[in-house]
């Protein structure tokens, strides 16, 4: 980095620092990218409210692609296995990563998760982010693609107040459209806030209880389900 | 969201800076906050005096410059500022990365910036 020292009367000094601090998160999250991209295994950030349906989502997306793509999933959380252990029943790898207090996963603690996994083993990588539409937008962790899970209970409103979690999503999913009619919710509004706001993100409906939507899910993400 | 933690990061970069060029004293110290993260500007100012405070950095200056969030279009070659739907039933401001003059997808170009510019110091 050039620093340029500058002299002003009364020994008093500017110092060019430039220095950036989100460069340290980018830089681990690069990384991460590069080893994912060197085994050829894709990876997928879901990020979304507290339960808005994000571990359900991961679910059928491993039920759906497991016979064709070796699996693990990554489970972030402040506390507790119970999701990983969830997940794991249903025969595909969990790493429960415990953030103890933080509010979002980072690149560093994806990368000390990758030390769990065997990568050549691995065809694709499902990274569940801390329940949380704020903070995770801010820390990108090296995934290929990231899916936003928003649902219906959560209210009309859930998009445009978050924005800033669809900049760089590919796909967001409206979840419990069952519940939309009993919630007074247009999930068609929704979808078309999504729009208005990143016409980058394609919009999928489901009903994570029974699978509805998912296999447009994992095509959305250029995934192949079985037939 | 994170500006304590931020805030702390800062604050160690520029003590170590400041220790580095035998610095008596921290002046002033100059950051570029984009528009886009989820630093608010009073929230930084309260975690840096706190923060400073019993350092060579306490009562320094800090000078915030807010960065706009701007965008480039590969479809039609726009380059500049996002633009925001403004939707006055609700009172809601909500950005839009779609480009103004096409309507496409842009992909950001400023806005996340979170960079400590300058320091001044006195030795």
């Amino acid at each position: 980095m050039p620093r340029t020292v500058q002299s002003e009367p009364g020994e008093i000094f500017d110092i060019e620092l430039d220095e950036n601090l989100k460069r340290a998160n980018d830089l681990i999250a690069e990384e991460n990218r590069r080893q994912l991209q060197a085994y050829g295994v894709r990876a997928i950030d879901v990020m979304g409210s507290v339960g808005a349906g994000k571990t359900s989502l991961i679910e059928h997306l491993a039920r759906l692609l497991k016979t064709r793509y070796r699996i693990a999933a990554f489970k972030g959380d402040l506390t507790s296995k119970i999701d990983s252990e969830r997940i794991e029943s249903i025969g595909i790898q969990a790493v429960q990563i415990n953030t103890g207090r933080e509010c979002h996963l980072d690149a560093n603690l994806v990368k000390k998760a990758l030390r769990q996994l065997d990568l050549k083993a691995l065809d694709l990588l499902l990274i569940e982010n801390v329940g949380n539409l704020i903070c995770p937008a801010d820390f990108a962790l090296g995934s290929d693609k990231r899916v936003v899970v928003i649902s219906v209970t959560e209210g009309p409103y859930m998009v445009v107040k978050h924005p800033f979690i669809f900049a760089d999503a590919d796909v967001a999913v409206i979840n419990k459209i069952d519940l939309a009619r009993p919630m007074d919710v247009d999930t068609s509004k929704l979808a078309e806030d999504v729009r208005k706001i990143n016409a980058r993100t394609s919009v999928v409906p489901t009903n994570c209880r029974t699978g509805e939507g998912v296999r447009e899910v994992a095509e959305a993400l250029g995934l192949k389900p079985a037939q | 969201m994170h500006e304590f933690s931020r805030t702390s990061q800062i604050v160690e970069a520029v003590l170590s800076e400041a220790q580095k060029e035998h610095a008596v004293k921290v002046i002033e110290v100059e950051l570029e906050i984009g528009d886009l993260t989820f630093l608010g500007i009073e929230q930084v100012r309260f975690a840096y005096k706190i923060l400073t405070d019993k350092t060579i950095a306490k009562d320094s200056k800090l000078k915030i410059d807010k960065i706009p969030g701007r965008g480039a279009c590969e479809a039609c070659g726009y380059d500049g500022p996002l633009s925001y739907i403004d939707d006055e039933q609700f009172h809601i401001i909500v950005p839009t990365f779609n480009c103004p003059r096409c309507g496409k997808p842009l992909s950001i170009s400023a806005g996340r910036e979170c960079v400590i510019k300058r320091i001044r110091i006195r030795k």
